[in-house]
């Protein structure tokens, strides 16, 4: 593709026979031993424009286009800031939990009991970021209120979205006193006390405050633990000013952590039904479904959104790769090796897709085994189920009687895979086990999120603060500088909400915030170019440029030294 | 056999043989159009038919990135019977144009600038085909045919080629500011045209009056002529369509080449395999090595436009984004009236070779590649090269002959003789 003829015409303007003719022309014209007549003086300027047109269009055109094509755009962004979010610098994440106490009217020295409850609470903590603050509520509640289930939790209603618990003082005149009882679907904890233990007007501590600190601060410690963790493993340089955590509970929740599901707005749900035969080939999934888990995901809703969809497959065979069941005499059961069940699911030939749409995927695989091997157990354990970390679970259904397997499943045959997989989700969204309260749960499930939302965005402007100072021959499109933008809004009122105790309007931020982050350091354009160093420059230059540069460059380099002859004769 | 006769006779051969493909394989238009070698997708048939129904139901036809040709072209087709349905009368329309086409090539012919013009007389000036035959050559040549058949809408932009080339050699200003303006309007690249082609109408001008315009005053003017006559096909384009988004969808898509379909030029496999990030600076560098030549040439063969013009085609069907086997139908047409130089020229052997080799191979490694999925896309990659070499050495030959006879009237006592590059 180099121009031989355009460059080789005006450098011969006698006569242009190929540099690669047979030498046995040029060798007649030389036995003459004439010499060559003068050029004429014609000729020779048709030359030198020619040669000179060509300069002219590559210096003319060819490197203001070479310039303005190559140039790298660099948009701006504040480095400064991003490296100082992901040092921590900035926002320094505390949980400031409001606590209502809701003290009957016969209480007169409620404030009393409540600033001593919270000097007894202050002096249990360790966790100076987690920080439970007593406040007395405004309006009691009718006792009764605490009878209606309230299964929205915390934080989704106006009034009380800052309140992330509610503690009921109940004087009551008989039984052991005091004692508490947590209600499992309303952040509510009823204390209940005898009269008499309400502290005097002297005493600076009571039977009451202490049993009220000890009780908050056991409900609190799961979710300390968490969250101290959490910024330990975040930022090693905080590590040191938190409350070490013993290495028991830090081995525990690394292991929780592994199985997570890494956080997502949406999350796809797909429910399976495999069987080996061709029964059964239909289950009433939808209502089984409406009925065990809609309630669980409506609770979540707060936090994440779920899409669901489900299948069945027929004649779906395990993989060849494990061992096919044996019977077990002890337990009257086929068997699973506890090492097979990793290769359990058949991600050959089950039509498990790794993801559909927008958003992560969780299976639930159920799995019927055939008549003649059932019941289908893990060998050593007994279970029938069993979850595979941050991908789903699996449950195997065996028959409750020796009755042929039906042709379809019915709801109430579905009720404990529905009761496993409710459980498996639980596991793999991250909720925590204690305390018993589910709203508290998932408003201390917010707040993890939240700030681990925070930590992952900050660092994620970190390393792309890195990547920008590391690499000064990556383009950086404008929609980059936007997007961190928009990340260090959103970090910046996620700490705000953060501050004064909104989680959830924390966790929107985060959320936004954490995808603006990934956006921004993804950015396609900015990722083709890590891969590629300056080197790699000649080997994309030369092959081309080279062959049509070296005619042009020789073809000058010759006019401009016959020039210089020619000036120095005169 | 008196020459009217002879005349009638050709054209009306020519004539009854694309009209009798067009009806005895009805089928054939549509297989052709579809080709790589034959329809680029800036010329196929098959996107003005889409363009025109898009037209024709009041939506912009640039709607949907299938349509890259010029926007008049569209109620000039409008104006014909559905294609699909009744597509005699486009047939005729497109053996009109190659008839049209093959008339002003044999004006070029008869002017007899191929040979002497105002400042160079060659010596072998009587060694030439009478117009009729260089006629027949394009008219017979299985390029042009294949092209007509396609109908292609390159065939206009080489009719309008060929009007600009041979109102230049009449002499005649207005038409051919009209015709190289139309050929500039459909295809953009024949604007690179217009420097040698107004050397020759100048040469065509001062032979003709005797006394030779103010070269500068001619030049403004001619300029100014060309400019006016493009911003006026611009302006009724954007009237037409309603807005100036068609420049994009038209010339963008010639200098940015967003469509990587094969086709037979160098371009595409090159661009598919490019780095992101130097895509624009080669597409710069491919654009501006298409142009560089265009000064050079003029400089040097100053004395014979035509030759460069018409060498100027060759290197289009090499070197241009989209080129197909129409654009070396138009070269090869061309070259015929140069037959002074054949005796000149050394390589026509392998030249020739090389062009039937690809001409029979390439659908070959195309079906391989495509169709029979043995083959990659190195297969037809490496026989496009083999095309445009054979193409590159007819342009190089060529080249090197003009400069032979150049030399030969500087000093006729070389003539014969072996010379050597010194």
């Amino acid at each position: 593709m180099a121009p031989p003829e355009g460059a080789d015409a005006p450098a011969a303007p006698k006569a242009d026979p190929k540099p690669s003719d047979p030498p046995s022309e040029s060798i007649v014209a030389s036995r003459t031993n004439k010499q060559p007549p003068a050029e004429t003086l014609e000729s020779l300027w048709v030359r030198r424009w020619v040669i000179l047109s060509f300069w002219a269009v590559v210096a003319c055109l060819g490197l203001p286009m070479w310039w303005k094509t190559t140039a790298i755009y660099r948009a701006d962004l504040p480095l400064q800031d991003m490296t100082d979010w992901a040092d921590g610098k900035i926002c320094r994440p505390v949980f400031p939990l409001r606590i209502a106490v809701e003290a009957s009217p016969q209480v007169q020295d409620a404030h009393r009991l409540i600033r001593t409850t919270q000097h007894a609470l202050d002096d249990l903590n360790e966790f100076s970021a987690h920080h439970l603050r007593l406040i007395l509520a405004d309006l009691p509640l009718p006792a009764n209120a605490s009878q209606q289930a309230i299964i929205d939790g915390t934080s989704s209603t106006g009034d009380d979205q800052d309140i992330a618990l509610s503690v009921r003082l109940i004087p009551v005149e008989t039984g052991e006193t005091p004692r508490s009882h947590l209600q499992p679907y309303a952040p509510t904890l009823d204390v209940y006390y005898s009269p008499n233990q309400i502290p005097s007007a002297s005493s600076t501590a009571s039977p009451l405050a202490t049993f009220v600190a000890h009780e908050l601060h056991k409900i609190f410690a799961d979710e300390q633990a968490r969250l101290s963790y959490l910024l330990s493993a975040s930022s090693s340089g905080h590590a040191t000013k938190w409350k070490a955590l013993s290495a028991e509970t830090a081995a525990e929740l690394q292991r929780q952590s592994t199985r997570v599901l890494k956080y997502a707005p949406t999350y796809h749900l797909t429910f399976s039904l495999f069987t080996p035969t061709s029964v059964p080939s239909a289950w009433d999934i939808e209502p089984a479904l409406r009925q065990y888990l809609t309630p669980l995901l409506e609770s979540f809703a707060t936090i994440s959104n779920f899409t669901i969809d489900t299948q069945v497959q027929l004649y779906a065979t395990f993989s060849p790769s494990i061992r096919q069941p044996e019977y077990d005499e002890d337990l009257k059961a086929w068997t699973l090796r506890k090492e097979d069940l990793s290769g359990f699911i058949n991600a050959a030939e089950w039509p498990l897709s790794p993801s559909i749409g927008e958003g992560p995927t969780v299976n639930f695989a159920l799995y019927v085994p055939e008549q003649s091997q059932s019941p289908l157990l893990v060998k050593e354990n007994g279970a029938s189920s069993w979850l595979v970390p941050q991908w789903g679970g699996v449950a195997i259904l065996n028959p409750t009687s020796s009755a042929a397997i039906p042709k379809a499943l019915a709801k109430e045959a579905l009720v404990p895979a529905m009761q496993t997989f409710s459980n498996q989700l639980i596991s793999l969204l991250g909720l925590p086990q204690t305390p018993a309260s589910l709203p508290l749960r998932l408003s201390t499930l917010t707040r993890v999120r939240a700030a681990s939302l925070i930590f992952s965005a900050s660092s994620t402007l970190g390393a792309l603060a890195q990547v920008y100072q590391k690499m000064p021959s990556i383009p950086v499109p404008d929609s980059v500088a936007k997007s961190v933008d928009l990340t260090l809004g959103h970090l910046q009122q996620a700490c705000d909400h953060f501050r004064d105790g909104r989680f959830q309007g924390a966790l929107e931020h985060a959320r936004i915030a954490e995808a603006q982050a990934e956006k921004a350091f993804f950015e396609r354009s900015m990722v083709g170019q890590v891969y590629f160093p300056d080197e790699h420059k000649v080997a994309v230059y030369l092959p081309l440029l080279g062959p049509v540069a070296v005619p042009l460059v020789m073809a000058a380099l010759k006019e401009i030294k016959s020039g210089i002859a020619t000036l120095r004769r005169r | 056999m008196p020459a009217n006769q002879q005349t009638a006779l050709l054209y009306g051969g020519a004539a009854a043989v694309r009209l009798l493909l067009f009806t005895a394989f009805p089928s054939l238009p549509n297989l052709l159009a579809g080709r790589v070698e034959v329809s680029t997708p800036v010329t196929s048939f098959k996107r003005l038919q889409e363009g025109l129904f898009l037209y024709t139901h009041n939506v912009s036809p640039y709607d949907g990135g299938v349509y890259h040709q010029a926007p008049l072209l569209l109620p000039l087709f409008s104006l014909l019977p559905n294609p699909s349905s009744h597509p005699f009368a486009t047939n005729v329309v497109f053996t009109l144009v190659d008839l049209l086409s093959a008339y002003v090539l044999s004006q070029i012919a008869e002017s007899g600038q191929s040979t002497v013009t105002r400042l160079f007389k060659s010596s072998r000036k009587d060694l030439r085909w009478s117009s009729l035959a260089v006629a027949a050559g394009f008219l017979f040549n299985p390029f042009t045919i294949t092209t007509c058949i396609a109908r292609s809408t390159s065939a206009l932009t080489n009719l309008f080629i060929l009007a600009a080339i041979a109102k230049a050699c009449q002499g005649a200003s207005l038409t051919f500011l009209l015709s190289l303006s139309f050929a500039s309007y459909l295809t953009m690249h024949p604007l690179l045209l217009f420097p040698p082609l107004l050397i020759l109408l100048y040469d065509a001008l001062a032979q003709r009056s005797k006394s030779a315009p103010s070269p500068l005053a001619f030049t403004a003017f001619h300029i100014l002529g060309l400019a006016v006559v493009i911003g006026a096909l611009l302006s009724a384009s954007a009237a037409l369509t309603g807005s100036w988004d068609f420049l994009a969808a038209t010339y963008g898509v010639r200098l940015l080449l967003p469509d990587l379909t094969p086709n037979v030029g160098l371009w595409w496999y090159f661009f598919t395999e490019m780095f992101d990030a130097f895509r624009e600076f080669f597409l710069g560098v491919f654009w501006l090595h298409v142009a560089s030549y265009m000064p050079g040439l003029t400089i040097r063969l100053r004395k014979q436009p035509l030759f460069v013009a018409a060498t100027l085609t060759g290197i289009f069907a090499i070197f241009t984004p989209y080129p197909s086997i129409a654009d070396a139908a138009l070269y090869l047409s061309l070259v015929p009236l140069f037959r002074h130089l054949f005796p000149l020229m050394r390589y026509t052997f392998l030249a020739l070779a090389t062009i039937l080799y690809a001409t029979f191979l390439g659908p070959a490694f195309y079906h391989l590649w495509i169709y029979a999925g043995s083959g990659n896309a190195n297969f037809f990659y490496a026989i496009t090269l083999v095309w445009s070499l054979g193409l590159s050495i007819i342009v190089g030959d060529s080249l090197y002959a003009a400069l032979r006879d150049e030399l030969d009237v500087e000093r006729p006592e070389l003539r014969g003789k072996e010379v050597k590059r010194i």
